[in-house]
């Protein structure tokens, strides 16, 4: 068994509006002098420490959990999970 | 797509040649049944739209009524249950601020919302549970946001609604009668869409409202943005003070597709538009896209060219982006460009009105057995039994809901929620009083005596606030109509519906149609919503606080009516028995007579009696003072009947009256004068709630052990399980 730090990324699925990041884009990012961002986008993470025998049950098992316990609402968001070694 | 091969033909037919891909899906929006009404709308003309107070503009989404010295009062409800569904949060929000759109369309500031909400059995489903809890949160943080109070409504849990939900949402504007929009248009003006951006988000979502809930797999998902709705109101206020705008439709099911038909059809007008000067969300989108997307938070504003400079200035200060996406035109045509190419033209009429369909409808055969009562198990213990019904989700007090709504900002709001009926301050010296209700058990049991209870329930609300009801909202929610015996439900509701309001003059301002409300396990049972609208002329029947040795007096008859009870539903496990009937000439007489007191200032507080019976009116009352109470059963007028059903038949038209005892007197002269059937069944004090017959104990609780009870067990089943 060997401990890996999984990160699980929560984001509206592209499309999708969000408010929070246009807001941060529109009104402050954009209201200095910082011209050349164009697009900002929020998310969420999670980040979890997960002993199990390999990266791709790892990876599977946080899957599971976020899905089980509706940590995200699959209509809405898009999840990306990374996993590294810890 | 949802465009029936005969309605492709008929299509055909009318425009003399094949439809285009945006024409396509621009007809397949309008005539969804969640645009064009077209199984309900035939029978819908049986309720009395008109009265003395109503104002009746073309092109309004909104009722609007005439309050006195030049003020108006508008209301519209709308549901979002099909979004709600899949995403809680932002199907629940984005229902409060399409509504609440429809309100500032008339030209009126939105002053309050209300919510009803249904969901499946939370004591044993998790999904029910997590919809409720988000569905909740959604409708607190927009309102919240907006600063328009949330300040009534109701919940109710039915296994019915396994997997689903309906969240309905009713809102009032107030403003005043000269500044209302008069809808109009002229060949060359020209047609503005103002607001948020438009994405590909809840693309569809007329015609996925329109399709029973089988997939997940929908694009119908819609994320709410509460700060652009605010600027919006304020913006649009704002140009209606500066008369820039000629003709206003909010952006809702549809999206442009019905915006721009019903407001060319409405204004008997053509408009001409370019999909290339829609403001978007991503570069890349089809104009068959734009036609049908329904992002929130947009507005359609039909000005003219010398008044635009004006509408531009005040978008700008509200930093709202507003752009020219067409003009007006006189040849009843909508035609939609990209450039010069054109993707749709078609004359409005036909967009706008799909043909009206003429369902079958076949009595329900569950119907014929219904009525006939099972033997009950016997119950020893009435003080358990109490409890339990004071800790059931649909009997326990709301306050974990209204908690997390603010129901106070805008300074209006007199009698708040957790009462029978909220009141808000108008600015001329009135008040309001509205009330929304719904009760499924009982309409699945009667459909149209089910409905009519409803719509009386709802009127009683708004009398126990001293109000007189003025206007009517329906929100008629069923399976599918293509089920002859669905149908037929609905059809007994709307009859039930139309007689009431004729006979009490109560005209329908408003309402919605939601069909094709199934869940996985089958349609949901018939759930009318009815929204009354109460008005006050001087003082308000504000509560206060009740002491020992005030006087409880029953007005109305208690009768053995216990079929769709939480009595026999949630004690008992038995759906069916007799549901409880309106009287109308004994509804009239026991309404005039409350309404004749509470001016008189005799009272210290009116509450009605509905779910749960008697047994919870008059526990509601208790707990909410904080005082006890003995109560005698065998005093409570009406036929004898045994103990149980005398503590919670939910018969209708009965009010508990509670005043000092030195208004004894005046109360009683007044009853007596209207031959109103009533009785001194108890008095407060103490610190028990007692239930007596003659001389036998039936309930006694402990006001602080029930009030715990009462208070908590809502929340604790929402946040524990």
């Amino acid at each position: 068994m060997a401990t890996y730090n999984v990160h699980v990324t929560i984001e509206n699925k592209p499309g999708i509006s969000d408010p929070e990041g246009e807001t941060i884009l529109n009104d402050l990012v954009l209201k200095g002098t910082h011209k050349t961002v164009s697009k900002i986008k929020t998310a969420k993470m999670l980040k979890f420490t997960i002993k199990e025998k390999d990266k791709k049950t790892a990876e599977s098992k946080i899957k599971e959990i976020c899905d089980d316990l509706r940590i995200y609402n699959p209509m809405v968001s898009k999840v990306t999970i990374d996993v590294f070694d810890a | 797509m949802s465009l029936e091969p005969q309605e492709l033909s008929e299509l055909k037919s009318k425009i003399g040649r094949e439809p285009t891909s945006t024409e396509l899906q621009i007809v397949a929006a309008e005539w969804s049944e969640h645009c064009s009404y077209k199984s309900s709308k035939r029978h819908l003309k049986m309720l009395p739209m008109k009265g003395p107070l109503v104002i009746t503009e073309k092109g309004y989404d909104s009722g609007v009524l005439d309050v006195g010295d030049g003020y108006v009062v508008t209301a519209h409800i709308e549901s979002h249950n099909h979004p709600s569904a899949v995403e809680p949060y932002g199907g629940a929000a984005t229902g409060v601020g399409g509504v609440i759109r429809d309100i500032l369309s008339a030209g009126t500031r939105p002053i309050a919302i209300f919510d009803g909400l249904r969901f499946g059995d939370i004591e044993k489903d998790q999904q029910a549970r997590w919809l409720f809890k988000n569905a909740v949160t959604g409708i607190a943080d927009y309102g919240n946001c907006l600063g328009i109070p949330t300040i009534g409504g109701e919940v109710e849990f039915d296994e019915c609604y396994e997997n689903y939900a309906l969240v309905d949402v009713a809102a009032v504007g107030f403003g005043k009668k000269d500044k209302l929009i008069k809808n109009h248009a002229k060949k060359g003006d020209i047609v503005v869409l103002m607001g948020g951006s438009t994405g590909r988000d809840g693309i569809g979502g007329s015609q996925f409202a329109s399709d029973s809930l089988e997939s997940e797999d929908r694009s119908a998902v819609q994320i709410p943005d509460p700060f652009i709705e605010k600027l919006i109101i304020e913006a649009i206020l704002e140009a209606r003070n500066e008369n820039v705008i000629h003709a206003m439709k909010d952006l809702g099911g549809g999206g442009l597709s019905c915006a721009i038909s019903e407001t060319a059809d409405a204004l008997e007008i053509g408009i001409e538009m370019d999909v290339s000067k829609v403001h978007t969300r991503e570069s890349d989108m089809h104009p068959d896209e734009i036609m049908v997307s329904e992002s929130q938070e947009r507005m359609l504003i039909v000005t003219s060219k010398t008044k635009f400079k004006k509408l531009q200035e005040i978008c700008k200060k509200f930093r709202i982006r507003c752009s020219i996406i067409g003009k007006v035109k006189s040849d009843n045509q909508m035609h939609i460009k990209k450039g010069k190419k054109t993707f749709a033209h078609l004359p409005t009429d036909v967009v706008a009105n799909a043909t009206l369909l003429d369902l079958p409808s076949k009595k329900p055969s569950y119907l014929k057995t219904i009525e006939k009562e099972k033997k009950l198990k016997t119950i020893s213990d009435y003080s358990k039994t109490m409890m339990k019904l004071l800790a059931s989700p649909n009997i326990a007090s709301k306050i974990w809901v209204y908690g997390q709504y603010d129901h106070e900002v805008g300074i209006r709001t007199v009698v708040k929620p957790g009462r029978d009926a909220s009141v808000l301050r108008l600015d001329h010296g009135k008040f309001l009083s509205v009330k929304i209700d719904g009760n499924p058990k009982q309409c699945y049991i009667n459909p149209r005596e089910g409905a009519i209870g409803c719509f009386e329930e709802a009127c009683r609300n708004v009398v126990c606030t001293g109000a007189k009801p003025i206007g009517m909202l329906d929100h008629l929610q069923f399976g599918s109509p293509k089920d002859p015996e669905i149908f037929w439900t609905f059809l007994e509701s709307l009859k039930g519906l139309t007689d009431f309001a004729k006979d009490f003059k109560i005209p329908c301002v408003g309402g919605k149609v939601s069909l094709y409300n199934e869940t996985p396990v089958g349609p949901i049972k018939p759930t009318p919503l009815i929204g009354v609208i109460g008005l006050i002329d001087k003082q308000p029947q504000i509560p206060q606080k009740i002491i020992d040795g005030d006087y409880l007096i029953i007005v109305g008859d208690t009768k053995d009516e216990l079929g769709g009870s939480e009595y026999f539903e949630y004690i008992h496990k038995l759906i069916g028995g007799k549901c409880p009937t309106v009287n109308f000439s004994e509804s009239k007489k026991n309404m005039k007579s409350v309404l004749e007191i509470i001016p008189k200032q005799l009272l210290k507080s009116v509450h009605d009696c509905s779910k749960g019976g008697l047994a919870v009116a008059v526990s509601e009352l208790s707990l909410n003072n904080q005082i006890g109470c003995k109560v005698s059963l065998d005093k409570v007028p009406g036929k004898k009947l045994a103990v149980d059903r005398v503590l919670f038949s939910e018969s209708h038209s009965r009010y508990l009256l509670i005043f000092d005892k030195k208004n004894l007197s005046k109360v009683e002269k007044i009853l007596k004068k209207n031959k109103t059937s009533y009785n001194i069944i108890g008095k407060f004090g103490g610190d028990k709630i007692q239930f007596v017959n003659g001389k036998k104990s039936v309930i006694d609780l402990r006001v602080d052990k029930a009030q715990k009870t009462w208070l908590n067990s809502l929340r604790d089943l929402v946040l524990h399980g």
